[in-house]
């Protein structure tokens, strides 16, 4: 048996001993029916039965006759009439669907990854700096039937509409406001912008949310961007440093304040308390020094003479003139070598 | 009996063709113009089930929904004599699908015509305004006007213009350049300006610390002179107060507190013998 036999077509299994065809009107039925209408009449059933439709909980039905909008109907199991009477479409109007701008997801993840577009991403701020925004938005189906019906490739009307929205914005505001603190309002104001226009284009799409996921300088510029937030940190530094030294040295200062005046409170205390002391002390003496003038004078001349004299050297002078001499060399040994020569 | 299935067969077919020809559905997308024998003879923008006759009249299938026209980017110059890279997209429809039938026949024709009629409305538009207003301040009314004119340009083809919007509006990669430059100076700026705002602030800070110490020390010595010179008259007075009772008793005790004080022995004394404390020593004053 060659390769071009077996290529042939198997006519030869229907051969001549093969028992014939089954043909309808040969069974023998319990009852007489011709069996075309049998067919017909199944044909009729299935093609009947086609207009069962079911309506899944994430979908709205929109039933077409002859190709007009006749209902919209909810999630559960319904009948529309058989094709081509009755059409329906199934759009998913729960589902949240994303759009972006500026980079593409190209692998789900996790990790996900992402590719950048730099040609999106990149746009002129209203004080002509450049920018490198990433934003996303996320949309859903408001109404089926203009979703349907109204645009033409409704996702690549959104990606326009937000690109061209993302765009207006960012080029309505400076650069340090799209890159600090304008966010939040930068992705109000798109989302009302996209809103607007798939409004105006009647789409039956709703825009839920657009997300700013990167708001940064082009790479050509990244370094002085850098420069500028720890210029930032070093002013914060400086400052923090320059109250530092205040903190330290208020509080010391204080300290020597207080010890200052503390010193000069002792030292009026004591002055004071020791005149006080020493008054008193003389008021005494001296109220009883009036009593015995005389006698308490030479007593008080001579205990005084008694303590001072027996430490020191003492010479008595001869009287009137003759010089120096030494009569009475009281004290230690030896006279002062002035007086000795003599 | 086979016989009559082939009539049944036959006329099942005549029936298809002939419902197929006279009957057609308008969908909610669409919109049709019906010609016979090439002759514009109705327009139905309505959807539904439709009759014409067969075999004479032939239709025409228009998109009825919102189409978009995407341009590529264009170089535009602007009235400050930049060149700015326009990308921009519209939204279109046909209104008037004999009339788009008898002037552009499809929509890549139609495509074509918008391309002249946008871009050269977008360039005049554009070449009116200074670059930053297009950016910045005048866009929406920009767009708005521009749409305006290019509208009243395309409902002579059928077409209504319902948007068209500048999609990026970038700058040509040598101008690019020269922004980046002028934002690293400017950011160079901002961050020097961080910096000696830090040094100014520290300064302040400092300088006014050493001021409150200076001003705080200086309080300090002034109260406590004031104190020390209360302490002074205080006892001068108590002093005064007491030995203004007898000044001679006083000057007779305080000279020999000071003697007690001043003579140590390392003093040496000369003492007369007529002195007070020797005139018992005298010898003619004992016979």
């Amino acid at each position: 048996m060659d390769w071009d036999e077996l290529k042939k077509p198997r006519r030869f299994t229907r051969g001549p001993d093969a028992p014939p065809p089954i043909s309808l009107p040969q069974i023998k039925l319990p009852f007489k029916l011709p069996g075309i209408w049998v067919l017909i009449v199944i044909a009729l059933i299935i093609w009947a039965l086609s207009g069962i439709y079911l309506v899944r909980p994430d979908q709205k039905g929109v039933v077409l006759r002859f190709g007009r909008i006749n209902r919209v109907t909810d999630p559960g199991p319904h009948y529309h009439l058989p094709a081509p009477f009755e059409t329906v479409h199934k759009p998913k109007v729960t589902e949240v669907k994303r759009v972006e701008v500026g980079f593409r997801t190209i692998f789900q993840g996790p990790p996900a990854r992402y590719q950048d577009r730099p040609t999106e991403s990149l746009m002129l701020t209203g004080d002509e700096n450049i920018v490198e925004v990433d934003v996303i938005g996320q949309y859903r189906i408001s109404d089926p039937a203009k979703f349907l019906f109204a645009v033409k490739d409704s996702e690549g009307t959104v990606h326009n509409a937000l690109e061209a929205a993302i765009r207006e914005v960012i080029g309505s505001r400076g650069i340090d406001e799209a890159l600090t603190t304008g966010k939040e309002q930068i992705e109000e104001d798109t989302r009302l912008l996209v809103q607007a226009m798939l409004d105006r284009y009647n789409s039956g799409l709703q825009m839920v949310v657009v997300k700013l996921q990167d708001v940064v300088p082009p790479n050509e510029v990244i370094a002085s961007f850098v420069d500028v937030a720890s210029a930032r940190e070093d002013r914060d530094r400086l400052i923090n440093e320059a109250e530092g030294y205040e903190n330290s040295v208020i509080p010391e200062t204080r300290g020597e304040v207080a010890e200052i005046l503390n010193l000069a409170a002792a030292y009026r205390a004591e002055k004071v308390l020791i005149a006080q002391g020493d008054a008193q002390r003389f008021k005494n003496i001296l109220e009883e020094y009036v009593k015995a003038k005389d006698v308490t004078r030479k007593r008080l001349y001579l205990e005084t003479m008694e303590q001072i004299l027996p430490g020191i050297e003492k010479f008595i002078l001869p009287e009137q003139g003759g010089g120096v001499l030494p009569i009475l060399p009281l004290g230690r040994g030896a006279a002062p070598p002035l007086l000795g020569g003599n | 009996m086979n016989k009559r299935y082939v009539i049944l067969i036959a006329v099942a077919v005549v029936l298809f063709i002939g419902v197929n020809a006279t009957f057609f559905t308008v969908g909610e997308p669409d919109q049709v113009v019906v010609t016979a024998l090439g002759k514009p003879v109705r327009v139905i923008q309505e959807s539904g089930l439709y009759l014409k006759i067969p075999f004479i009249q032939q239709i025409t299938r228009f998109d009825r929904r919102l189409l978009e026209y995407d341009a590529s980017p264009r170089a535009i110059i602007t009235k400050d004599k930049k060149t700015l890279r326009v990308d921009n997209y519209a939204k279109w429809r046909i209104v008037d699908p004999l009339l788009f039938l008898q002037t552009v026949r499809t929509e890549a024709g139609a495509q074509a015509r918008l391309d002249d009629i946008i871009y050269s409305e977008l360039r005049v538009d554009l070449a009116r305004k200074d670059l930053i207003e297009i950016v910045a301040t005048d866009r929406s009314e920009l767009m708005e006007l521009v749409r305006v004119r290019t509208d009243a340009k395309a409902r002579t083809l059928g077409i209504e213009i319902t948007d068209v919007r500048i999609k990026r509006a970038d700058l040509p990669e040598q101008n690019e350049a020269a922004v980046f430059g002028r934002m690293k100076a400017e950011r160079e700026r901002i961050a020097r300006q961080f910096r000696s705002e830090g040094k100014e602030e520290a300064l302040k800070i400092r300088s006014n610390t050493d001021r409150e110490r200076t001003i705080m020390l200086a309080d300090a010595y002034e109260k406590d002179q004031t104190l020390r010179g209360e302490g002074d008259a205080d006892s001068v007075r108590v002093y005064a107060e007491a030995f203004e009772r007898d000044p001679e008793f006083f000057d007779f005790l305080r000279t020999l507190e000071a003697y007690r004080k001043s003579l140590d022995n390392k003093t040496t004394i000369l003492l007369p013998p007529q002195s007070e404390f020797l005139h018992h020593l005298n010898m003619s004053e004992i016979e």
